[in-house]
């Protein structure tokens, strides 16, 4: 019994058909596309997270991940994990308003596609973004991708509201399982992105300037071809401290995320968080709180030693 | 193989989707077929970590991986709701909802038109309403029954040309009667229902049939017993059968009759959305249900103690059960009373399909009847099966599976049931 709660505007219904194709969501790559999907290409393009009557307080949120054969299935898997994310961060309201960027990374000195950048989205046409997304399988097979562009990107080719409004910091999830290269590369920034810089950009310079408006994260996954690798670990724990996380379930992905997001919004504190997670029947708690135990209890804006880990630089200079 | 048939035995919202998803999460369920009524279900599921869809078309063993819907030709199709729950039910973690849908070819279409003739006579109707929902389920099987040889149906999508003569002879037939009708061009309408039929497998009868030999399916019933065309209170009744009648035929039409196992629902706090006889209605009971909000098509959610005689009616009018789910356990206290007999009988006989006189004078037999308490039974699941002569195989006293406790071997898991 009821009286109908699902809309039944018939332009609506148009448009939700036209939108919806039952394909697998790599379809654009699956179908054998080598070149950036259009509406991911960076080349002399922004992304922007803005506010509206719908969605006031905009929370934006990004999540790049690296598509190069390290990966493996990790790209496939987090295609089907990550449509949940809006979802659960609605649910949890641990966020105000999200809006969720997805996109890719590959390796500019190799690859055909080294940079894929979704747009800010509300509802899961943000999914459509996820299904145009080349998987390169590709890659150097020197442990190291192109990460250093992609926050390039995220430091000087996006705009959020929440930044210049509220001056909050919105979220940055990068998903690998490499190195990055020491400097951002003029000649490839200017053949990829557009930008003439005349000189290389250090990655450390970057990596200042994109955490200066977005909390940035690093999730290195099991079942990548470098996971448990402490070369690699090492090296983003240099750069970010604490927000170098291992992901030992890739299932929890999602939940791993959400979770940082409500720490870092303060809408929890990390043991709350973890009982939702149980009250879930989540079977990623103990990913989850392994991958979050120190994030818990260094809260944004403070820098906490690492007493697994040698001492490193002092995590990321907060402002 | 034994399936499923899942019936509501009061007036709806006893919780058949929490006991279908149930039986999704506890066994190996091929497909949830839904054999009544239309988009106006609203069975509410909630998962362990709170994720929560109103289900109205597809079934609601939908969360469960790999679990299809197949809506057969007893149900009033919607393309427009579908759409729109589909793309909620992506937001809960189910991208391929449509995918997993099947839609027998010949079941009937609700269409805007409809819809703006079931509102213009329930809005005429004034204070007189039957708590229709407005979605235009039953305008479509009245027109249905008129004009069997050129009501829309779900198979004309695949033919624009068609579907669009047999939208304006609806339009046209529906305006003649009503006056002007407060919906959108044909013409507009054409992409949706057609954008329908290119996303979803559109199938014959035969389909079924395969189903039910593939596996274990589950019939879910939509309103409930109460409120059936031919048994229900006339005149506030639906546009639907909600007895086991159309699974069973169905099911001999698949070759497999009486293949299923037969459960009925029941809560125990009787409730009724919308007008009509509710005996044991009593608005002092604490009760609020998050679920059904006030609307504006049939009002107030009504709660009342439990009334065994007008679900023993019920039972009868079903023709049986198997055994009985007895949900809302939680909701068992000092305040919450049985009621097994009313000041004027204590027993209410079903008449032969079809007699609305009969059934309107029950109607008003039983705006007349006074209800007769006693207090509140200290095992509700033993009395319930007491009152109703009928095991309760399942209880639930709260929204999710986890929830739910089974009674006896009918409803245990199959690997449970082969171990014992």
């Amino acid at each position: 019994m009821g009286s109908g709660i699902w809309s039944t505007d018939v332009y609506d219904a148009a448009d939700r058909y036209r939108r919806s194709t039952g394909r697998s969501a790599f379809s654009y790559s699956d179908s054998g596309a080598r070149t950036v999907h259009p509406a991911l290409d960076p080349r002399d393009a922004s992304r922007e997270s803005r506010d509206s009557d719908e969605h006031p307080q905009s929370t934006p949120i990004a999540v790049l991940f690296d598509v190069t054969g390290s990966m493996r299935r990790v790209p496939r898997a987090l295609q089907t994990k990550l449509p949940q994310l809006l979802g659960l961060l609605q649910r949890q309201g641990y966020a105000s308003d999200p809006q969720i960027m997805f996109g890719a990374i590959g390796d500019a000195t190799c690859d055909r596609v080294p940079l894929q950048v979704g747009q800010f989205e509300s509802d899961n046409r943000m999914d459509d973004d996820l299904g145009r997304i080349v998987l390169e399988g590709g890659g150097g097979g020197q442990m190291s991708e192109s990460y250093e562009l992609a926050l390039y990107f995220m430091a000087r080719h996006t705009v959020t509201d929440n930044w210049d409004k509220r001056g909050r910091r919105g979220y940055l999830f990068i998903i690998g399982d490499e190195l990055a290269y020491p400097q951002v590369k003029a000649r490839e920034v200017a053949g990829l992105i557009g930008d003439d810089l005349g000189e290389d950009v250090p990655l450390r310079q970057v990596v200042d300037e994109v955490t200066r408006r977005w909390d940035t994260y690093y999730l290195l996954p099991a079942g990548s071809h470098y996971a448990g690798n402490a070369t690699v670990l090492d090296f983003w724990r240099d750069l970010l401290g604490q927000n170098a996380v291992v992901l030992d379930d890739l299932d929890a992905v999602c939940e791993t995320i959400a979770l940082t997001i409500g720490l870092g919004e303060q809408a929890i504190d990390l043991d709350e968080g973890l009982r939702h997670l149980d009250h879930a029947g989540s079977a990623a708690t103990g990913t989850v709180s392994k991958a979050l135990a120190r994030l818990g209890r260094g809260r944004r804006a403070e820098v906490s030693t690492l007493p697994a880990f040698r001492d490193t630089t002092g995590g990321v200079r907060r402002l | 193989m034994r399936h499923v048939a899942v019936v509501d035995l009061g007036y709806g919202d006893a919780g058949k989707g929490t006991i279908v998803d149930w039986l999704c999460a506890t066994r190996r369920v091929h497909t949830v077929i839904r054999f009544n009524g239309g988009a106006q279900a609203a069975h509410n599921v909630v998962l362990r970590d709170g994720r929560h869809h109103t289900f109205a078309q597809f079934g609601a063993g939908t969360f469960h991986p790999g679990v299809g819907t197949h809506l057969s030709r007893h149900v009033v199709v919607d393309p427009l709701a579908l759409a729109a729950e589909a793309d909620h039910l992506a937001t809960v973690g189910v991208p391929d909802a449509l995918d997993r849908l099947t839609v027998d070819g010949d079941a009937l279409l609700a269409t805007p038109y409809h819809r703006a003739a079931n509102r213009a006579r329930e809005i005429a109707r004034g204070a007189d309403r039957h708590g229709s929902c407005g979605l235009g389920v039953g305008e479509a099987v009245a027109y249905g029954l008129a004009h069997p040889d050129d009501a829309p149906r779900v198979a004309d999508c695949r033919s624009p040309a068609l579907l669009r003569r047999r939208l304006t002879v609806l339009r046209d037939r529906l305006t003649a009667e009503l006056g002007p009708l407060d919906a959108p061009p044909v013409e507009d309408c054409l992409p949706a229902f057609t954008g329908f039929a290119g996303r979803v497998a559109i199938v014959d009868a035969s389909w079924l049939a395969g189903a039910l030999r593939s596996g274990t399916c589950v019939f879910e019933g939509a309103q409930g017993v109460l409120l059936d065309e031919w048994h229900g209170f006339h005149p506030y009744t639906t546009w639907s059968t909600t007895t086991f009648a159309n699974v069973e035929s169905l099911l001999a039409e698949a070759g497999q009759p009486g293949g299923a196992t037969r459960i009925g629902v029941l809560r125990i706090v009787t409730t009724r959305h919308g007008a009509g006889p509710l005996v044991t209605e009593d608005p002092a009971l604490p009760l609020v249900d998050s679920h059904n909000p006030t609307n504006p098509w049939q009002g107030r959610f009504r709660f009342g103690h439990f009334d065994a005689v007008a679900h023993r009616y019920a039972l009868a009018a079903a023709g049986g059960v198997d055994g009985l789910a007895l949900t809302h356990l939680d909701l068992a206290g000092p305040d919450l009373r049985i009621c097994r007999r009313y000041d004027t009988t204590d027993r209410l006989d079903p008449g032969p399909p079809g007699d609305l006189d009969r059934q309107t004078a029950l109607t008003a037999r039983l705006l007349r009847s006074r209800p007769l308490y006693d207090d509140p039974p200290r095992d509700w699941a033993e009395a319930v099966g007491t009152e109703l002569d009928a095991p309760v195989v399942l209880t639930s006293r709260g929204p999710t599976a986890d929830d739910k406790r089974t009674h006896g071997p009918l409803l245990a898991a199959p690997e449970l049931a082969r171990s014992a």
